[in-house]
């Protein structure tokens, strides 16, 4: 995930701001981290480059 | 197999898609093979349904062989501009994701969205070969879509919406993401009289865009509903499901492209 498409992400729960947390990243994006909702107070892991922002409830069905 | 519920179409419907990108040697949304009527049914041969609904030029400039699964080409509707952001609703193996970053060049920039795990891993090793600075992928639902209210000047989307349970969820939120004025593009299935219950309750002919087809009306209806104006419809230039129109449904399959917007 590139870090200017931040701006246009959202919850995809309340439509709230996202705050990013990033644990490995190239000169081109992040490959690791986490997005996180403070007041639905949900993480959304980015693996591999991709944020997963499925809703919880369906996230574990995997 | 009845549809019970909205959690056991999608699960029905990721299966699926996530079969066909891992095998992605048929890219068509060929349904199994029980069902004769399904979405793409045109192209049950192993061809994508790219060559059926995009130019030779469209396609010779995304310079990699991406299966389309879809129903038409939201992209020609669209007329894209310079800068613009869009939003794939079921992105697919990126196709329209990728026609839509050239269009939009460096200073636009363009999400693709599925809720199937193969599909981002399939759409994302396609946006490698091709490296576009202006395309993302991410995991998400269109019920639910993880994108900025007022955010998006485009949203489109090809063959998906008619998989989802909920389309008044779907389209409330294109509205909600959509920056006033912005457009939605849509190429979708709807069907032409009543399917019967047998079809509708099908899991496999769910995810194979039959059962979760709408009427046209209401499919119209719902988009107006969700407040959209100005609404635009055209009848595909090629559509194959009318060919084959008599599918002993008790209804004909279409698809439609249909154009509308958030007032400005």
């Amino acid at each position: 995930m590139k870090r200017d498409l931040m701006e246009i992400l959202a919850c995809p729960l309340c439509k709230g701001d996202l705050t990013l947390t990033v644990d490995e990243e190239d000169e081109q994006e992040i490959i690791t981290g986490a997005l996180r909702c403070e007041s639905c107070s949900v993480t959304y892991p980015i693996e591999d480059t991709i944020p997963n922002l499925l809703p919880p409830d369906i996230r574990t069905e995997k | 197999m009845e549809a019970k519920n909205g959690d056991e179409i999608k699960k029905a419907v990721r299966e699926l898609y996530g079969d066909i990108a891992r095998q992605h040697e048929c890219s068509c949304c060929a349904p199994p093979s029980e069902v004769d009527s399904g979405c793409c049914s045109s192209c049950a041969s192993e061809t994508s349904s790219a060559q059926t609904f995009y130019s030779a030029e469209e396609l010779e400039s995304i310079a990699a062989d991406i299966p389309s699964l879809g129903c038409g080409n939201p992209i020609a509707l669209a007329e894209l501009k310079e800068n613009e952001a869009v939003v794939d609703l079921g992105s697919g193996g990126g196709l329209d994701c990728f026609l839509a970053a050239q269009r939009v060049g460096p200073q636009g920039k363009v999400i693709g969205l599925d809720m199937t795990p193969d599909m981002i891993d399939l759409a994302r090793a396609n946006a490698e070969k091709l490296s576009l600075d202006n395309v993302e992928f991410r995991l998400g639902e269109m019920e639910h879509m993880p994108v900025e209210s007022n955010s998006a000047d485009v949203v489109i989307s090809n063959c998906v919406i008619n998989l989802s349970p909920d389309k008044d969820a779907v389209f409330g939120e294109v509205f909600r993401v959509l920056k006033p004025g912005g457009r939605l593009c849509v190429s979708d299935i709807v069907t032409h009289g009543e399917l019967p219950e047998s079809i509708r309750e099908s899991l496999v002919q769910w995810a194979g865009c039959v059962a979760g087809a709408l009427k046209e009306e209401d499919y119209l209806e719902k988009i107006r509903q969700a407040g959209f104006v100005q609404l635009e419809k055209e009848e595909a230039k090629v559509d194959p499901y009318k060919e084959e129109a008599a599918y002993n449904l008790g209804a004909s399959i279409a698809s439609i492209a249909v154009k509308a917007f958030k007032p400005a």
